[in-house]
């Protein structure tokens, strides 16, 4: 009976199967739902409650890694919303400010090679294999763009900590992918004995990044001078040329990191006019963002958080700790107090997209390699998907960045 | 509350200080960072001072006693380019001009100091909509009677100091039509406006203890005038100007009103009179709406003409002094200004519609204000 009418009705099978679309609208819901939730009810920004409906989906068996690799599609998703968040990101960052100020570059190194450094010896010094150890602190060079892009918008923060995570972000992103490709080159020599791909692979991809970067970036200031990227429609050309770039970045097996922030810094570096565009490029932009967050927050496996947490709980102990010495250190020579160093320390803490686009290519090129990392790997992302914004938020306030609206309102009840 | 006794000052020495914006360097909007600009400029020796002002996206700076505009020129020059030089290892943007063209004032935060959080308090949104950004110039006085009718015989000119001064003609993103847009939002408080006419430090008194008898006011600071005095300093203090956008300007303004204090007080061109005042809000709007192409009515003689008209003939009463003051770069500046582009809103006006943006606007202020060539905004 039934089933003559879903027939009749001419649906496609009985009982109605969901497709993938509508698996995929209705977490989108859930997590905006829950989203809205933690921010109202909590008061913790609005992607903690997206990274809980990932890690929700993971624990139901549906997180990215469930068949031990990273899931193509999703893969894409992640690239795609990453892709924006970088190239905005990198259309913030001045080298102007670098050339002025020498002692913020200082900085900027030193937490990264602090980073790496103690990362790696810390972990020796715990049992790990030297190989293992130090791709542990490549992987681990970058902050979390995504989380720190997106966290710093959503607060509405100003000042010179926000202005800083946003700059030391993008540059130990940049030497996080260049000390990525190195690891790839040695892994290279090291397995295959290959000294072709040890060296030339890394320079092709830098260079070849490069090149696309910048011309992205020069249609990019084309558009723009013709356009006013206030307006709905021409944001979605620019969305639309970020995510042309980045499919050229990928067939031509460039960084898809590198490409956008470059863009995005070449773009703010050749023209002096600035650029207004309307945060992660409106709302289609915005949909990404929410979709990385929850592709990101899947990225655990149980399997993999009993073998690796504690180890992954020690690395971004170093990690805090190394960053934290490098830019209290740095703090009075480049023009901040102790006070923001340290709360500059906290908001460059997070790890997420990032290191999980640069394992999954260790994965793909090393999976005996990448099999060992991966427990340590997949419990730093699940330890820090619901810490890291929090921790950029707590660096926030701690610097006295946070949200303006709040800073009324509590002065209101004062 | 009794008035402080009226301190003794150099006659027509001069001070200037000026309230500039703090904008971040990547879409121009204002951003909070005079703390940070503090502490990096305790490096640096200015002549004068540099100050926290009533948010934390303004500062505000001033020069020593100065005797005429080279010396102001001179070390405004020095404070700017320690200020600048601080600000780029910041990468913090200083700009002048009276309003932020788009800034919110809602989002402004206030500077933690007692008595910023007690205006706030008492004049909740007006403090914020405060968000503005102004020059004053102390003029010195040989005693508080000169300074009262130096005061008042300065009035007669504070239309042409808006117009000349003029720098503010857009506000949260709109052409508001004024060239001094911040003025509107000074005349919102309850005791600005002009002094009230009186001739002797005694009848000042009198007037100040009848204010503080009604609980309105317990002190100078409560009066927002146009020209008030300020007996701390023995001078008088004019207090209608925009920031200008650079500091040519602003030295040249001073040294404007150091030349009309000259006049006034040797040749006491014109006798003061309480009825000189019947027109001077009329001329006052005239010209924060149409700068120096506003109406001027003559308070003796009833004539209308044009502020730049009027302005002309001042200028050329002032010559004498301003050989005596050694002015005369100041004045060939202002004239220049005035068959150029008349003030710095004007101009402001002119690259809004070259641009088409606000923010394109800002960034160009910073770099006048940094004295750096403007650049090509391709």
């Amino acid at each position: 009976m039934m089933n003559d009418f879903a027939n009749f009705l001419q649906f496609s099978s009985w009982p109605p199967r969901p497709d993938w679309l509508f698996w995929a609208s209705l977490t989108m819901v859930a997590a905006g739902v829950l989203g809205e939730f933690v921010n109202r009810r909590l008061g913790l920004p609005r992607v903690v409650g997206y990274s809980v409906v990932g890690m929700v989906l993971a624990a139901l068996g549906h997180g990215i890694f469930a068949n031990g690799a990273l899931d193509a599609r999703l893969r894409l998703v992640v690239d795609l919303a990453l892709a924006l968040l970088l190239f905005e990101m990198g259309s913030r960052v001045n080298l102007r400010w670098l050339r002025n100020n020498k002692a913020l570059l200082g900085a900027s190194a030193a937490e990264a090679v602090a980073s790496f450094g103690i990362v790696g010896v810390g972990l020796m010094l715990l049992g790990v294999a030297p190989l293992i150890a130090f791709s542990c602190a490549v992987l681990t060079m970058a902050s979390s763009a995504a989380v720190v892009g997106r966290v710093g918008a959503e607060l509405r923060a100003a000042g010179q900590v926000s202005e800083r995570m946003l700059a030391l972000t993008s540059l130990n992103t940049i030497y996080g992918v260049l000390a990525h490709k190195l690891l790839l080159g040695w892994l290279a020599l090291d397995q295959k004995g290959d000294w072709l791909e040890a060296v030339a692979q890394p320079l092709y991809a830098f260079i070849g990044s490069i090149i696309v970067a910048a011309l992205l970036a020069r249609l990019t200031a084309n558009l723009m001078r013709r356009l006013d990227l206030r307006n709905e429609n021409s944001v979605l050309m620019l969305l639309g040329l970020v995510l042309v770039a980045l499919s050229v970045a990928r067939v031509l097996n460039l960084s898809t990191l590198l490409v956008p922030l470059l863009a995005g810094m070449i773009l703010r570096n050749t023209t002096e006019r600035p650029w207004v565009w309307p945060r992660h490029f409106g709302t289609a932009g915005g949909v990404l963002v929410l979709m990385l967050f929850v592709a990101v927050g899947s990225a655990w496996t149980l399997d993999a958080l009993a073998m690796g947490a504690v180890l992954a709980l020690a690395l971004l102990l170093l990690r805090l700790v190394a960053k934290a010495l490098a830019l209290t250190g740095m703090a009075r020579l480049s023009g901040i107090d102790a006070r923001q160093g340290i709360a500059l320390a906290v908001c460059l803490s997070p790890v997420s997209g990032t290191m999980l686009v640069l394992f999954s290519e260790v994965q793909l090129h090393h999976p005996q390699v990448a099999a060992t990392l991966a427990p340590v790997i997949l419990s730093t992302i699940a330890l820090m998907e619901l810490v890291g914004p929090i921790a950029v938020q707590w660096g926030l306030r701690l610097a006295g960045e946070h949200h303006p609206e709040t800073t009324v309102k509590e002065a209101a009840k004062k | 509350m009794s008035l402080e006794p009226f301190a003794i000052s150099k006659p027509l020495t001069m001070g200037v200080e000026l309230e500039l914006q703090i904008v971040n360097r990547h879409d121009y909007d204002l951003m909070p960072g005079s703390k940070d600009l503090l502490r990096v400029m305790k490096g640096e020796t200015v002549p004068g001072d540099v100050t926290p002002e009533i948010t934390d996206s303004m500062i505000e700076l001033c020069t020593n006693v100065c005797t005429n505009y080279e010396q102001v020129l001179e070390q405004l020059t020095v404070t700017r380019d320690a200020l600048v030089r601080s600000a780029d290892r910041l990468n913090l943007g200083l700009s002048g001009g009276g309003t932020h063209p788009y800034q919110h004032w809602s989002k402004q935060r206030i500077f933690d100091k007692p008595r910023f959080q007690e205006i706030s308090s008492l004049y909740g949104y007006l403090s914020k909509q405060f968000t503005v950004f102004g020059q004053h110039v102390h003029i010195g006085c040989e005693g508080p009677d000169h300074a009262l009718r130096l005061l008042h015989g300065l009035s007669r000119f504070i239309p042409h100091l808006i117009a000349l001064s003029a720098s503010s003609p857009y506000v949260q993103g709109n052409d508001t039509g004024f060239h001094s847009a911040r003025l509107n939002s000074v005349f919102a408080f309850p005791l600005s406006g002009r002094a009230p006419f009186v001739l002797t430090w005694d009848d000042f008194l009198v007037f100040f203890e009848k204010m503080t008898h009604t609980g309105v006011v317990k002190s100078m600071k409560d009066f927002y005038w146009d020209i008030r005095p300020k007996p701390e300093y023995g001078t008088i203090e004019v207090r209608v100007l925009d920031t200008p956008l650079t500091i040519e300007k602003a030295s040249a303004l001073a040294a404007l009103i150091q030349c009309l204090a000259r006049w006034i007080s040797h040749d006491k061109p014109f006798a003061l009179h309480e009825d000189d005042y019947l027109p001077y809000t009329f001329n006052r709007f005239q010209a924060c709406r149409f700068g120096l192409e506003g109406t001027f009515v003559d308070p003796k003689s009833g004539e209308h003409r044009s502020l730049r008209e009027d302005l002309n003939v001042t200028l050329h009463a002032l010559e004498p002094h301003a050989v005596a003051l050694k002015a005369e770069p100041a004045l060939r500046y202002v004239r220049e200004e005035m068959r150029w582009q008349g003030n710095d809103a004007t101009w402001a006006r002119g690259v809004v519609e070259k641009e088409q943006l606000l923010n394109e606007l800002v960034r160009q202020q910073c770099e006048r204000w940094a004295g750096r060539p403007v650049g090509t905004a391709r």
